[in-house]
């Protein structure tokens, strides 16, 4: 670029000196002023390319000098990562326990947590006598130096007394208190009285508001009870070995179901007993209504006869004329055994 | 007593297989799944203590096996799971099984566990 542009200062600088020396000499030439003319307009025109050349050359340092910044940054990049790397493959890692992986499904788990909430979570209000207000309030609260785990056995003992004690405590205490205000009574005190209270609200007291919350004292076990373990499956397992019977392959519902159709099949064998005897005591009936029949039978066709012969007789005039009458009181007794078969 | 459940696999899951044989109307599972539930009452633990069936090397090797329900297809069956994996845990140490015989010990642990379910959501 220097060369160049040297090499058109040359011409410019020879042609300036021809004109010089041509002028000097008294002898201008048109051919010379031209020359130097085309010689000036040329070193303009190199001029312009050294400038765009500057800028160029600027343009590149700027370059080389961001291309160098994002280096830096590749090269901050990389080491971090590579520190972290470093500081993740340190990191102690937990066994996995190897084997098969258990799928599930979000329903299972809802299903799941569904199934322990109750015995992993409280009821609202069931705080097994733990103190629930934010540390700050329960300092002022209570400003004796009573530790947390202390306050906790206090509390949770106080729970088997009888509902009442903190009502007589307070009671006791408002006696120990009154006599106070009663033996001043000649100077009345002004603003004394529950009416000039400074709560505006109206709020039971402290030791009522525990009366009426049907939670007091309640306690959550995370646990199964002392009951419910006792009445239990292992329960009437211990029922069974202790009546003696080896409760393995034993079941008491097929046990049950057994003793049940046993009941019903001696029902049932019973019934039907019964009713055989009802249809034996019944043919009996009969055989003897039967017979009964064939004796009246007999009867009647024996006092038929003998009508017959009554009859044979008073024609006669013979002496039995009382025996029809008997006879015609027996045939009325006929009709009603009849009706009762 | 005798336990000879050591060296056993743990019982087939309900849905599982064939009819189980029954033991008192239960299956092994049930039974099974009761009792490790049941153990997560340090009351109950206490009890057992008290009966001397801690010491009993073929009870430790039941307790040792018992420790199939920290596990999965196992541990979803749990109702009461935090007091009974807990104890399970507990349960394996020497020193633990001899503790809990002191009945202040069954007591705190008792204590400790009613204020940590109060207090454990309440952190979060």
């Amino acid at each position: 670029m220097d060369k160049e542009l040297d090499g058109r200062f040359e011409r410019l600088e020879k042609a300036l000196a021809t004109m010089i020396d041509s002028l000097s000499k008294n002898n201008p030439s048109t051919k010379l002023a031209q020359d130097l003319v085309a010689a000036e307009a040329e070193l303009l025109e190199g001029l312009k390319l050294l400038e765009a050349h500057q800028n160029n050359h600027a343009r590149i340092q700027q370059l080389r000098q961001s291309t160098e910044q994002a280096d830096a940054q590749i090269k901050d990049i990389i080491s971090s990562l590579w520190k972290m790397r470093q500081e993740l493959t340190s990191v102690q890692t937990s066994p996995i326990p190897k084997g098969a992986k258990f799928q599930f499904t979000t329903g299972e788990l809802l299903d799941f947590a569904r199934r322990i909430s109750r015995n992993t979570l409280p009821p609202p209000g069931v705080t097994n006598g733990v103190n629930m207000t934010p540390a700050a309030a329960r300092h002022s609260q209570q400003p004796s130096s009573v530790e947390p785990e202390d306050s906790f056995r206090v509390t949770s003992q106080s729970q088997t007394q009888t509902p009442n004690t903190s009502f007589n405590v307070s009671f006791n205490g408002t006696l120990v208190d009154t006599p106070g205000p009663f033996n001043n009574n000649s100077t009345p005190i002004p603003n004394a009285g529950p009416a000039n209270s400074q709560n505006p609200h109206t709020e039971l007291p402290e030791h009522l508001k525990l009366a009426t919350n049907p939670l007091h004292g309640a306690s959550f076990f995370p646990w199964p009870s002392v009951e419910q373990v006792r009445s239990g499956a292992l329960g009437a397992y211990q029922l069974l070995v202790d009546k003696g019977i080896d409760p393995r392959g034993y079941d008491p519902e097929f046990e049950e179901q057994r003793r049940k159709d046993a009941e019903r099949e001696a029902e049932e064998r019973a019934k039907q007993e019964r009713e055989e005897a009802e249809r034996r005591a019944r043919e009996e009936a009969e055989r003897i209504a039967r017979q009964r029949e064939l004796e009246r039978q007999r009867a009647r066709e024996s006092m038929a006869a003998a009508a017959e012969e009554g009859r044979r007789d008073s024609v006669v005039g013979g002496p039995a004329a009382g025996k029809p009458k008997q006879f015609t009181f027996l045939g009325g007794d006929d009709d009603d055994d009849d009706d009762d078969d | 007593m005798s336990v000879d459940s050591s060296g056993m696999e743990p019982p087939p899951l309900p849905s599982d297989g064939p009819e189980e044989p029954k033991h008192g109307g239960h299956t092994r599972f049930e039974l099974e799944l009761e009792f490790v539930q049941a153990l997560s009452n340090p009351e109950y633990v206490n009890w057992l203590a008290s009966r001397k069936y801690l010491m009993n090397p073929a009870f430790v090797a039941y307790l040792d096996y018992l420790q199939y329900w920290s596990r999965p297809p196992y541990l979803k069956y749990l109702t009461y799971p935090t007091a009974t994996l807990r104890m399970l845990q507990l349960l394996q140490s020497e020193r633990f099984r001899q503790e809990i015989l002191v009945p202040d010990v069954a007591w705190q642990l008792r204590l400790e566990g009613m204020k940590a379910a109060v207090l454990w959501h309440k952190e979060g």
